[in-house]
């Protein structure tokens, strides 16, 4: 999802550089008020980990194989902040070291793979793990948060993408989406298995990082707040085809649904050519029931992998 | 995995590019990135200069130009698959050939820049443009320890698989996150590690 | 003249509660070069940690380690850490900066010398250490006997009076190995050294000390104790080949 240089506009590039800017700020002086020093080169170590760790090969079929992201992840282990200091990190080693997304595209890349999908992973596995309880609770949790955080950059990126006028949202937020709502499932089954794995050789390590976690949650609300932003930005507007791409899918499938009349925002390039818009309204219902889904698996994966007994240990 | 990838210097070859000072580069590389990424198509005077400049600076170089041709075609799923959506849905000015033209000479002066100069001077030059020093120290701990980490993880993905012997799925999913999760807890050691020298040599 | 070093009844715990340290004591004076002996698990790094105060994390220590007659605490750690260098098992742990030149500059900028200051004593240490030419050499670019060199420039461009090594020669070919041994000899501060180099404690110190679960239970010339065959398999090490081909006289 590293979007190369001359895929985005001059005003994408600029405003993506700006929220980002703002959030690597916002995490700055949340790291730097709240982590203890002995935990600064932590954060260094971590990029560095991430990095290593998107090198080890999962192998799915044939030649192909998948790879861990790990932003959900290094949230989970390290909290919001301290995660998007490390993946925009990692970004940026990536960018000028091994050209691996574009230098203008870098506000791009870090806003939807360091806030969108470390944030997102963050509120995600603090929600779903103070409702499900121990170990089984924690595995389901960043399970899910591990999709959700994948899909949720790449609604990000679409939109980016749309908005440039490079692809249009109609064919690149089906084709996106629907690529990452499968890339998800291996994020979120590497995800599970490698906390479990970690709570396994070293439960004190997990059981440190929980109480070194700070009691204010509200620093989550201006990451949150930032990322809301970004979307209504750049995906909001063309968020008004999805009526009308319901009432296509609704067409097709013979129901009748009265035709919502919507107002197209100028910024935004496209919408009026015929065509699939069909393909959005499909891919949003099939991000909505496959988040419910994807959510049930993960309760299942959760159940799998921890058997009864471990997960009647005092959790968080 | 290729811990091999990781190490894109061999060594540092010297040229005369090599030896221009870093602020110059990086400045020079900002804005043919900027310009180039952004100029209207149609002013194709621009991409042409563009295109000598990276040209006749690869020949200064002395970098080897197959490392080069390697480094573009990571480039090409990007643009067959703005090529393939465009093809179904077309949108605005993109052609996939200007986008692929844009991004080939934007990644063109990336490569060289970050392959004829020492990370060490890119560090001091984010620096001196006031990036925060959390973040530079991170970037710094991070480019340091990615190798060593890499090799770490090569080592340790290679002991498992000599333990591996069922070829299925399942055990090859297992064994590699373990690798993963492993490699986070020794990362933490060694960065507690690192701290206590950081300390023994007096940081504050 | 105090001792440099003296440590009385030291213990100390990990966190799960096994009892790494029970009850050290030993004092080792101005200018010796003593051996810190012992299998693996005895506590000897965990014993070198306490040498600069980094063990027992950050609170406050109980007068159990004294330095030139001054006692460990929280307060003076930087007054220790000025007169202690400590030589890290791992090179990787210890050369955590980009360059050569950056990483033995760490500690004197730390100290807050002055930039022409801090160049003199890089161009020092790496004369010293035989580098003279790597000052702008990445350091993760450095074959494994190199960084072991560059960590001992980085500790004595601090111009420490005692010099802690935990492990300095493992992983070094005989080379290496050789090379470094006539490092340490040409350096005139006290030495503690924690070694399985058995040759390197013969041929370099004069003392030595033999740790075996958190405990003292030998301490005396180097070259007596390793000569006593029962207590060196007793204490999971051996009598070092050196030394049955040596006859003192």
């Amino acid at each position: 999802m590293h979007i190369p240089d001359g895929f985005i506009d001059g005003k994408t590039a600029a405003i993506t550089a700006a929220l980002s800017a703002i959030g690597l700020g916002f995490a700055l002086n949340q790291v730097k008020r709240e982590l203890p020093p002995r935990k600064i080169p932590l954060l260094g170590l971590s990029a560095a980990f991430l990095f290593a760790a998107q090198m080890v090969n999962f192998p799915i079929a044939g030649g192909t194989s998948g790879h861990l992201i790990g932003g959900a992840l290094i949230a989970a282990l390290l909290g919001p902040g301290a995660a998007v200091v490390v993946v925009a990190t990692v970004l940026i080693v990536q960018c000028f070291l091994f050209a691996d997304g574009g230098v203008m595209a870098l506000g791009a890349n870090i806003f939807n793979m360091a806030i969108l999908d470390s944030v997102s992973g963050y509120v995600i596995y603090r929600l779903v793990s103070r409702f499900l309880p121990g170990l089984r609770g924690r595995v389901t949790a960043i399970a899910f948060a591990g999709w959700c955080s994948v899909v949720l950059a790449s609604i990000g990126c679409a939109g980016q993408l749309a908005w440039s006028g490079t692809v249009a949202w109609s064919a690149g937020f089906p084709a996106m989406t629907s690529v990452h709502m499968l890339i998800g499932i291996g994020e979120a089954l590497i995800s599970a298995l490698v906390l479990l794995a970690i709570e396994r050789t070293r439960p004190e390590m997990t059981a440190q990082i929980e109480a070194d976690r700070p009691k204010r949650g509200n620093q989550v609300t201006r990451y949150g707040l930032l990322a809301t932003l970004g979307i209504a930005i750049f995906v909001a507007p063309f968020a008004c085809s999805w009526p009308d791409g319901l009432e296509q899918v609704a067409a097709k499938f013979g129901f009748g649904l009265k035709a919502v009349s919507h107002t197209v925002p100028a910024l935004a390039p496209d919408y009026h050519a015929p065509g699939i818009h069909w393909a959005v309204g499909a891919t949003a219902i099939a991000g909505a029931l496959g988040s419910l889904v994807v959510f049930g698996l993960a309760i299942f994966l959760g159940r799998m992998l921890v058997p009864v007994k471990s997960s009647e240990r005092p959790a968080n | 995995m290729s811990s091999r990838w990781l190490n894109p210097h061999h060594g540092f070859p010297d040229s005369p590019v090599h030896r221009l000072p870093t602020g110059l580069k990086l400045s020079v590389a900002l804005v043919v990135i900027i310009g180039t990424a952004l100029v209207p198509w149609r002013m194709s005077g621009w991409f042409a200069g563009v295109a000598v400049l990276l040209g006749v600076t690869v020949l200064f170089s002395r970098l080897p130009a197959i490392f080069l041709a390697k480094r573009i075609l990571v480039l090409s799923p990007f643009v067959s698959g703005v090529a393939l959506m465009n093809a179904l849905q077309p949108a605005g000015r993109a052609d996939w050939r200007e986008i692929a033209t844009r991004s080939a000479l934007c990644l063109f002066a990336v490569i060289l820049v970050s392959n004829t100069t020492p990370f060490s001077k890119i560090l001091r030059a984010l620096k001196a443009v006031r990036v925060p020093g959390l973040l530079i120290t991170t970037i710094a701990l991070m480019h340091r320890y990615l190798f060593v980490l890499g090799d770490e993880a090569e080592r340790m993905r290679r002991a498992r698989m000599s333990r591996t012997f069922s070829r299925g799925r399942r055990f090859q999913w297992r064994a590699m996150s373990t690798v993963v999760g492993q490699l986070f807890v020794r990362a933490s050691e060694r960065a507690e590690r690192i701290y206590h020298a950081m300390c023994a040599r007096g940081w504050k | 003249m105090s001792a440099a070093i003296e440590i009385t009844n030291l213990t100390y715990r990990y966190h799960d509660g096994t009892e790494a340290l029970r009850g050290v004591s030993f004092q080792i004076e101005p200018g010796e070069c003593v051996a810190l002996l012992g299998p693996n698990g005895s506590g000897k790094s965990t014993l070198l940690l306490h040498l600069n105060g980094i063990l027992p994390d950050e609170s406050s220590a109980n007068g159990a380690v004294k330095l030139f007659g001054e006692s460990i605490r929280a307060n003076n750690l930087e007054k220790i850490r000025r007169q202690v260098g400590l030589l890290f098992q791992d090179p990787d742990d210890q050369l955590f900066c980009p360059t050569v030149h950056e990483d033995i500059a760490f500690g004197p900028q730390q100290l807050g010398l002055t930039e022409s200051e801090v160049e003199a004593r890089v161009a020092k240490s790496l004369l010293q250490v035989g580098l003279e030419k790597f000052g702008s050499r990445a350091t993760h670019h450095l074959s494994h006997g190199e960084k072991r060199r560059v960590c001992l420039a980085g500790v004595l461009a601090c111009e420490p009076s005692v010099l802690v090594l935990d492990e300095p020669t493992s992983d070094l070919d005989p080379r290496g190995r050789r090379e470094f041994k006539s490092l340490l000899r040409e350096i005139s501060a006290t030495k503690l050294i924690a070694t399985h180099d058995l040759e390197l404690a013969v041929e370099l110190c004069s003392r030595a000390i033999v740790l075996d679960k958190g405990q003292v239970v030998a301490d005396g010339p180097t070259v007596e104790l390793l000569n006593d065959e029962a207590l060196m398999l007793a204490h999971g090490l051996e009598r070092p080949h050196i030394l049955r081909h040596i006859h003192p006289h």
